[in-house]
């Protein structure tokens, strides 16, 4: 039912950063094997579908999210679906808490904050 | 010469330990009389000699001071500079392995081979500085064990215990969780979970922000304007935390040469909710070691506590009520992790561990039922496989006329390959020509030392490539950069 294809963090940057395939790939010299330290995966940018016809106005500051809404929580969830969502979002940062990463530490401490909250909220004190 | 030597290298408080002739572990008290010394450092300004201790901890300017450096151990930007020199956490956890080592070796005869426990999620940059640390002092790690499995080891041999355990061990810095199975004299580890930042020193700065609050209000100025009133208020702060633990309230005069004397009356139903954040995280760490290990709070038969932290009443309410049975005490909980590697170093062969962390790649995963594709973190090797293991997924290459295979290595059980790391590569040279969708097989194996490698294959052209997965980045030594440091280390006095 899976079908996986390779796919190196090289290789997604290459295609973020150049759109159009190339008819016939660039053949490099293979280098010796070997394991050397990778850069972190990156998201890829959010691409601008339209076109700007003036300079915009100057944003507005955002407000700052809820614990709901950092936890991705919406009001039509129920408990087992909050539940769900929480232990996911747990084991995820809870591991990025020991990140090699110092940024993804510092917004995995933001969201095991704003996790223990919508708990707390939804299932009361322990 | 002591054979089975375990080092118990905390964040706040270190220990060894040794197996006596009996088979019995015995925790050997350092050259102060102390069973556990502080891990303190300090560098002192008049003779060229760096404490290590109660000394440093006690008696020290803080400005020269160095507290729970543990928590650094995976942070190559962490240097601590002194004197002109710059000091790695690595190094300063070498001069603390240091003074255990001279210590006791002469109570106990020389000492060569230790095994160090670590925290259960300690990443794979905070292992290697562990191993780092242990070499520049001159000791060969014979295994890095969890703290928790040590903890378990020791408890089920003291107390003779059959049947699951849940071992919960909150330490001065991280909390550590783990799920292991008693059957007569061997030992299943079913999973490991541990959570930084979580730990004693933790709630002692919480409630040292409840001083200062109270102290605000009372005397209209800050409890603190420097490091050393700041750390002399923190020790005060864990003195009353520690107090709370057996009392309902504790009042305190506390107060700084500038602003004067303040009363601070605290209350253990206050430091409670002080802490409540802390102790839900804790609670959500044990749901999720239950869910790893696929079991429900009545499956476990023993809930063992470790660390000195879990003497706070409420987290043994809060455990009683999740698993509807009393916690018991590891004996003396601030030792039991260092006397359990020592057992460790020992029993070794008679304990199945689990992997720590899950180890894979990242691909494009086609779902043929859904339509659905995206770039994943693809797991190769699942955390808490029995170890030694060894497991392969098959792959496809992603273009026509690929020449180099390139196949990175990630460590984290998250699908999202944002939350992962990539702690490697490897590159496979093929022959030209080839469409895409050559069929690669990607294997993973880890042994009992913890030591991952890596084999890629091409099934077409045969070609492979195996290598050991090791983490190079940032802040490990080259073999010649650790030979320089020890030799430095040696000819260093060390109180």
């Amino acid at each position: 039912m899976f079908k996986k294809v390779l796919q190196s963090i090289s290789k997604s940057l290459q295609r973020q950063t150049a759109p159009a395939k190339p008819v016939a790939p660039e053949v490099k010299p293979a280098p010796a094997a070997e394991v050397k330290p990778a850069a972190k995966a990156e998201k890829a940018p959010a691409e601008s579908t339209l076109k700007k016809i003036a300079a915009p106005p100057a944003p507005a500051p955002e407000p700052e999210k809820t614990p709901e809404q950092l936890c991705g929580i919406e009001p039509k969830m129920n408990k087992d679906q909050i539940r769900d969502r929480l232990k996911l979002l747990y084991r995820r940062y809870n591991r990025a808490a020991s990140s090699l990463d110092g940024k993804t530490r510092a917004e995995a401490d933001k969201m095991l904050t704003a996790i223990v909250k919508v708990r707390e909220k939804t299932f009361g004190e322990i | 010469m002591a054979e089975f030597v375990g080092i118990d290298l905390g964040t706040t408080l270190s220990g060894l330990a040794y197996l006596k002739a009996d088979g019995n572990p015995e925790i050997v008290p350092n050259a102060d009389g102390e069973r556990l010394t502080p891990s303190v450092v300090y560098f002192d300004s008049h003779e060229d000699v760096k404490l290590v201790g109660t000394a440093a901890r006690d008696g020290g300017d803080p400005d020269r001071t160095i507290f729970q450096v543990k928590r650094y151990m995976d942070d190559p930007e962490h240097i601590i500079k002194m004197d002109g020199k710059d000091w790695t956490p690595s190094e300063i956890s070498a001069l603390i392995l240091s003074k255990l080592k001279r210590d006791c070796s002469k109570i106990v005869g020389d000492i060569n081979e230790v095994v160090i426990t670590v925290p259960a999620n300690f990443n794979e940059l905070a292992r290697k500085s562990t191993i780092a640390a242990a070499e520049m002092a001159g000791l060969k790690v014979r295994r890095l064990v969890n703290e928790p499995t040590a903890a378990a080891v020791y408890y089920a041999h003291s107390q003779g215990v059959q049947g699951r355990v849940l071992v919960f061990d909150l330490g001065g810095g991280t909390l550590d969780t783990t799920i292991l199975e008693v059957v007569g004299d061997n030992i299943r580890i079913l999973t490991s979970e541990g959570a930084r930042h979580l730990g004693g020193s933790n709630f002692d700065e919480i409630l040292l922000e409840a001083y200062d609050e109270q102290y605000r209000k009372q005397v209209s100025a800050a409890l603190f304007n420097d490091e050393r009133q700041r750390r002399r208020s923190l020790h005060a702060a864990e003195d009353a935390k520690k107090m709370l633990s057996k009392l309902q309230r504790v009042s305190d005069t506390i107060g700084n040469d500038t602003s004067g004397l303040a009363r601070i009356d605290l209350t253990r139903e206050t430091f409670e909710k002080l802490i409540r954040n802390m102790i839900t995280r804790a609670l959500m760490l044990v749901e999720q070691a239950l869910d790893s290990a696929k079991l429900k709070p009545s499956d476990i038969d023993h809930v063992v506590l470790v660390g000195g932290s879990s003497r706070i009443p409420k987290v043994k309410q809060m455990l009683e009520k999740h698993f509807g049975k009393s916690p018991k005490s590891c004996g003396n909980v601030d030792e039991c992790v260092a006397l359990g590697a020592a057992l460790f170093a020992k029993k070794s062969a008679r304990i199945q561990e689990v992997c720590n962390q899950s180890y894979g790649t990242l691909a494009m995963i086609y779902n043929a039922a859904t339509g659905e594709e995206k770039v994943q973190n693809s797991i190769v090797i699942p955390k808490n496989s029995s170890i030694p293991c060894s497991r392969t997924q098959m792959y496809v290459t992603s273009e026509d006329n690929e020449r180099v295979i390139e196949v990175d290595i990630t460590q984290g059980e998250d699908e999202d390959p944002k939350y992962v790391d990539v702690i490697g590569r490897i590159t496979l040279e093929v022959p030209p020509n080839r469409p895409k969708g050559c069929e690669v097989a990607v294997t993973f194996s880890y042994d009992e030392n913890q030591r991952v490698r890596a084999l890629v294959v091409d099934k077409q052209s045969g070609r492979s490539r195996e290598v050991a997965v090791s983490y190079k980045g940032a802040g490990v030594l080259s073999d010649e950069e650790l030979k320089r440091r020890s030799s430095f280390l040696r000819q260093m006095r060390i109180e």
